[in-house]
């Protein structure tokens, strides 16, 4: 399969400090891809690397084999790579619609923009029932898909979602499960980070496991859930040996 | 205060609560989308004054054109000021602090350089006639500046609340890393900004040249004032910063017709202190645009 998006060996500090030390990642076109870790393992800076608001010391970033580092933030959402970012961060005092007027920012109106706000709202019924409601005033839940459906509205080719289910209710964990997967049938190509391991590698084919930095662990989503070091560590699950 | 003097009052803290609105809106708006205050921002005030002050009291232009072309040109000044003075120092506060408040002794000692400093020059009033509103008197020269300030809050408005860029304005003001995301231009939304904060504040001192003494420093107090309202009203907020303007008008106002204009802005201070007390973030109490 082709790579979509490629990270060939990169580091990003933080001052003097390595967060990321030299990770090669490949998505392909279309697939989910997840990166797992624990805290401060440098997932959401490995994320911010590939959308530009982090610049890599080393390393090359790639998209569609064309050189994405050093690129501005806004020149990477131009290539068609969108964040879904930590925390959600919808713009708090705009409405509903103006998120999603935000996510669509570099596009041009038309018929196709049209489909895509209704699309969206499909997706998210329950953001149609708030379009005029400040995004800030919005239930953790909401937000998330406020702020899945502002990166959709970009027509993204590579979504970056990171910890779509954090602090979110069971009920909304699978519901947005539910949606991941769907984007997935749709071919759409999702780098996804997750502390819910078991949701991560339920969802993605492919799989890395962070540790401090560096890959710890690779491979087929379904091979890393039967993996003992997974299980132990990520997923709490303990084999009696 | 007699029926006549309260008309009067009334009928100019609307004339101050507008000049406040004009000048405060554009220093809420460029704090919101850049987190630093423009020290300079005074100095624009002071330089759509004397816009109108060189075109029509020394060139003869007429007056509704003068404060037209004044409202570019301080609005270029403001994109310069960002292009030079912010964006370098983007990263240091310090850095900003010091260079706006150098900018605005620059531009008070250009001012005074070319045009002398101390005498207050008088520009000619192009509307000398007072209307006549119950047993008050008010000049037209004061009244026209209500219409003015509100035409251009409410093109203001409808810009950041009705078109793309004015909204990604707004996005940006809320979280720049996010609007980045989005693909919008920091850079370019910090230009606009800025030309929108000297627009305001160049309109604001080009209808007041005719009423005050054109003065290099004529920024100071005005600013001072500016500073006040943004505070109340909540730092980036601009509907924070209207309401605030509209309040510290009729306060200044009333304090000044009653007392003086010293003991107007102590009151004004110590309004200021009470809301701060009262609510910390000001009045809208969040950094909005
Ligand atoms: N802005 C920053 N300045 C300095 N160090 C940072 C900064 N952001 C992150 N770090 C450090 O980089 C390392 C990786 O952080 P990162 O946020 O990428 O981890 P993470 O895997 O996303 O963790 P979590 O699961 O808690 O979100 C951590 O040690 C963190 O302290
Ligand atoms: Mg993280």
């Amino acid at each position: 399969m082709a790579l979509l998006l490629e990270l060939d060996n990169v580091s990003v500090h933080y001052q003097k400090i390595a967060a990321v030390r030299g990770i090669t990642i490949g998505v392909g076109e279309g697939e989910i891809v997840t990166l797992i870790g624990a805290n401060g393992a440098g997932k959401t800076t490995t994320l911010r690397a590939i959308s530009g608001l982090e610049r890599p010391s080393a390393g090359e970033i790639r998209l569609r084999g064309q050189r994405i580092n050093g690129m501005a933030p806004e020149r990477i959402a131009e290539l068609g790579i969108a964040h879904v970012p930590e925390g959600r961060r919808v713009f708090p005092y705009m409405t509903v619609r103006e998120n999603l007027e935000m996510g669509a920012f570099l596009r041009k109106s038309g018929t196709e923009l049209r489909n895509d706000y209704e699309d969206v709202f499909t997706r998210f019924p329950r953001l149609k029932e708030r379009e005029k409601q400040l995004a800030g005033t919005l239930s953790g839940g909401e937000q998330q898909m406020l702020a899945m459906g502002r990166a959709l509205m970009s027509k993204p080719k590579v979504i970056l979602m990171d910890e779509p289910s954090l602090g979110l209710s069971p009920i909304m964990c699978r519901e947005i499960a539910r949606i991941i997967r769907r984007l997935h049938e749709e071919g759409r190509t999702i780098v996804l980070v997750e502390q819910n391991a078991r949701l991560a590698l339920a969802l993605a084919q492919k799989a890395y496991v962070m540790e401090t930095g560096r890959i710890a662990l690779e491979g087929p989503a379904a091979e890393l859930r039967e993996n003992d070091e997974v299980q132990r560590t990520y997923l709490g699950i303990t084999t009696a040996s | 205060m007699d029926s006549a003097t309260l008309i009067q009052t009334l009928l100019n803290s609307v004339v101050a609560s507008s000049i406040y609105a004009l000048v405060a809106v554009g220093l809420a708006l460029a704090f919101g989308v850049m987190k630093m205050a423009n020290f300079a921002h005074g100095e624009f005030f002071m330089v759509g004054a004397y816009c109108v002050y060189v075109l029509y009291g020394l060139l003869g232009l007429p007056f509704p054109l003068a404060v037209v072309l004044a409202v570019p040109i301080v609005a270029l000044l403001g994109l310069l000021t960002e292009r030079f003075i912010f964006r370098p120092t983007r990263r240091n506060v310090l850095a900003g602090f010091m260079a706006t408040a150098g900018l605005a002794f620059v531009l008070q000692v250009a001012a005074g350089r070319i045009w002398g400093v101390g005498i207050a020059k008088g520009v000619p009033t192009p509307y000398a006639g007072t209307a006549e509103i119950g047993d008050a008197n008010l000049g037209w020269q004061r009244l026209i500046i209500i219409p003015c300030a509100f035409a251009m809050l409410l093109a203001l408005r409808y810009f950041l609340y009705r078109t793309k860029f004015g909204k990604a304005l707004r996005a940006c003001a809320q979280d720049p890393e996010i609007a980045a995301l989005q693909g919008i231009r920091i850079n370019r939304m910090t230009a606009l900004a800025m030309a929108l904060a000297g627009a305001s504040a160049g309109l604001a001192g080009a209808l007041m040249a005719p009423i005050l003494p054109v003065t290099p420093y004529i920024g100071h107090g005005v600013v001072l004032i500016a500073f006040i309202v943004v505070i109340v009203g909540g730092m980036a907020s601009i509907e924070g910063a209207i309401i605030a303007a509209v309040l510290l008008g009729f306060i200044h106002t009333f304090v000044t017709t009653l007392a003086d204009n010293l003991i107007a802005t102590m009151v004004g201070v110590v309004f200021m202190a009470v809301t701060l007390i009262l609510r910390p973030k000001g009045i809208m109490g969040r950094e909005r645009a």
